[in-house]
């Protein structure tokens, strides 16, 4: 049974369409990429997920039904903008966000204080959050998302303002939390990290669904007909089949004339006694894909 | 519910805890002492205690004495020296000896006339002293409640028809209290109202709001701040009470003519409590509604100030409530909701309100208040993740 059932839905603030017949579903066990450009409508998306707005048509369910105040426990999120008491002390505000939750206060006062240890941020707790650094804060913020073990957790933007030992941290527990059967619905514009963890994306442009489906699928579907290749010596200047060669610091594109097989080209590469480190078939990366989609979607518009 | 007792406590030690909040609850009764120390150093100021002499060429004053001082003051009478003629008394005030001095004249049982001679303006009290030892001198003699009854004049107490209600020259509680309960009133109200407009504004800007709202749903979350934000006024209330009661315990050791504190009835008590909490959780309800809805908090400070200016309409007419108690003005200021925290208990403190208005008034300000807390809630859900766009009232109706 999907965690987040998504059908149709819209929504529009004043004359703007912000949602246009959005559906998705996000599984158990999932991370699940929600992308788009900036003004795509992911953000109102998620606020229609977790009922701060009511869609104006479509519906969502959350856990096998509506949002319920009991269900709000069971979710954990991390806005955008990042939303922590400025004026008190760290321990003290994290501790509150977590009985708001539904955790007792013993218990959450116990696990923050493994998180702080794990994200090392336990010499900060007494500090007033407004004296902490923004990758302090991240961190932070991460902590109440994730305290009260939630069965659904949704992140706006995780990785923004962490160093490269915490983006890996935050990804490590990410990976433990799908392990966890939690399910994960990430926003971001950092597609390298998409790819690294998302199981399944839907991407949103100008507040249409415009891509949806398994990451593995949706780069087969916009796989062309290039190789990369990498070799010893230099590649003669054509090749039967090769429409074009372009060149990179380590390697070679080579496009391929319409309905050209890559087996041809390895053969004829082999037969001329060309030395082959790298050949594997050129799928776009998911930044491409984003570009080229979010540019035919303006273009066609 | 849990989660609105969450909501009430983080939201009371949020702000009792602050440095702020101290500092704000201290400094009303330090600001009081220094007016208070400023106002006896004025007094002190004018004050001589230089004796003043007097020539008693005509023995109008028979054997005169001192009045006897009865009561501990800080500023003793100024002592009556007897000169046998005008030049020795010349010589002492220019000699320094005297302040001034008092020449009675030949008639002065039938007309009063006494002359003053000085060379500068004498000290506040020196003609009263003088007056007082000269009366003194006068009735000296006659049966001592008579002479109690001419020194110390009538204790006139008005009282109402029915005989319910008085009010006696010594119980000027009737008239403090409610002023008093009615400044402290507005500054809880501003004070505690701006805190939580406030944080309901801090909160919408730096996106806390959301986080609360996945947790936390928006009637709980608007009655957890309402009903710690009253708690943390009548906190701020309780403390500057607990400063009143104890100035007024010290202030009659070092003033003797104050009197000592009447009584003050239960009743009004229950009457001030009955109107001023639900219209603070009124007020307050809509500051935090005001909160939701403006973009920013200079605006929200701006707004704000259409919900206290008419709280402070009673204080212009303060005398019309006195003087005439059951007027239509009074009447329509005890009843209009905004205006009733402070115009009801001033009116109360000289007529008797008929029951049934009383009634009205509490019963309307409570359903306000109710009401108020609910449509804030409202106003909330649709104008908190609004960021830099206002609700309309039409909107909050409308939508859920």
């Amino acid at each position: 049974m999907s965690t987040i059932n998504v059908e149709q839905i819209s929504k529009s603030f004043g004359a703007q369409k912000a949602v246009d017949n959005v559906s998705f579903d996000v599984e158990p066990g999932e991370i699940f990429g929600l992308l788009g450009p900036n003004g795509a409508g992911k953000t109102t998306s998620i606020r229609i997920i977790l009922d701060i707005f009511k869609p104006d048509t479509g519906k969502v369910s959350i856990l096998g039904g509506q949002m319920t105040e009991e269900k709000k426990n069971k979710i954990g999120y991390l806005p955008e903008e990042r939303g922590l008491y400025q004026d008190i002390s760290l321990d003290r505000c994290l501790i509150y966000l977590a009985t708001l939750k539904g955790m007792d206060e013993h218990e959450a006062q116990k696990r923050i204080s493994e998180y702080l240890e794990k994200f090392d941020l336990a010499a900060s707790k007494k500090k007033k959050v407004k004296e902490l650094s923004k990758g302090m804060q991240q961190k932070a913020q991460l902590i109440t998302t994730l305290v009260h073990k939630p069965e659904i957790v949704i992140i706006d933007e995780p990785f923004s303002a962490l160093d490269p030992v915490n983006t890996q941290m935050v990804k490590d527990i990410l990976q433990e939390e799908r392990a966890r059967g939690t399910s994960i619905v990430m926003c971001t514009h950092q597609m390298h990290q998409v790819e690294a963890l998302a199981d399944r994306i839907a991407l949103i442009s100008q507040g249409k669904t415009v891509l949806y489906g398994t990451l593995a699928n949706v780069r087969q579907q916009f796989a062309k007909e290039a190789l990369i290749v990498r070799t010893s010596s230099a590649l003669p200047a054509e090749l039967p089949g090769v429409s074009e060669i372009e060149k990179t610091n380590s390697h070679n594109i080579l496009h391929l004339v319409e309905g050209q097989k890559p087996q041809d080209i390895l053969r004829e590469l082999l037969t001329r006694n060309i030395v082959v480190e790298q050949f594997e078939i050129a799928l776009p990366t998911l930044d491409e894909i984003f570009i080229e989609v979010v540019k035919n979607k303006g273009v066609s518009e | 519910m849990n989660k609105f007792w969450l909501v009430f406590l983080h939201e009371y030690k949020r702000h009792v805890m602050r440095k702020r909040f101290v500092f704000a609850i201290l400094s009303m009764p330090l600001f009081v002492a220094f007016i208070v120390f400023v106002g006896f150093l004025s007094v002190w100021l004018q004050i001589d205690n230089k004796p003043v002499g007097y020539i008693d060429q005509y023995q109008i004053l028979e054997n005169p004495q001192q009045v006897p001082v009865e009561k501990k003051s800080i500023f003793s009478p100024v002592p009556s020296l007897p000169f046998a003629d005008e030049a020795s008394a010349k010589n002492a005030l220019n000699a320094g000896e005297i302040q001034a001095y008092f020449n009675f004249s030949e008639n002065y049982m039938s007309t009063g006339e006494v002359t003053m001679t000085s060379n500068e303006k004498p000290g506040a009290n020196a003609e009263d002293d003088f007056g007082d030892f000269v009366s003194y001198n006068l009735v000296k003699g006659m049966p001592e409640p008579i002479i109690e009854r001419l020194t110390d004049g009538s204790n006139i107490t008005v009282r109402s028809l029915d005989g319910s209600r008085e009010m006696g020259a010594d119980n000027w509680m009737v008239i403090l209290l409610p002023m008093l309960a009615g400044i402290l009133f507005i500054i809880a109200v501003n004070i505690s109202g701006g805190y939580l407009m406030q944080a309901v504004v801090e909160e919408k800007e730096n996106r806390t709001m959301e986080i609360l709202v996945t947790s936390v749903s928006p009637t709980q979350l608007m009655a957890g701040k309402v009903v710690g934000d009253l708690l943390v006024g009548l906190t701020q209330l309780v403390v500057w009470i607990l400063f009143l009661i104890i100035g007024l315990k010290v202030a009659p050791l070092f003033i003797p003519d104050m009197g000592s504190m009447p009584a003050i009835d239960g009743k009004y008590i229950l009457l001030i409590a009955g109107t001023m909490l639900p219209a603070f959780v009124m007020i307050a309800a809509a500051m935090g509604a005001i909160g939701a809805t403006a973009t920013e908090s200079q605006e929200a400070q701006q707004m704000a100030g259409f919900f206290t200016l008419p709280i402070v309409v009673p204080f212009w007419f303060v005398s019309q409530i006195m003087f005439n108690p059951n007027g239509a003005l009074s009447v329509g200021l005890s009843m209009f909701p905004l205006t009733a925290p402070i115009s009801l208990p001033l009116r109360a403190g000289f007529t008797n309100i008929p029951w049934w208005q009383t009634s009205i008034t509490i019963t309307v300000l409570v359903i306000l208040a109710i009401f108020s807390l609910w449509l804030s809630g409202k106003i909330f859900r649709i104008g908190m993740l609004r960021y830099g766009k206002k609700v309309s009232l039409k909107e909050a109706f409308r939508r859920s």
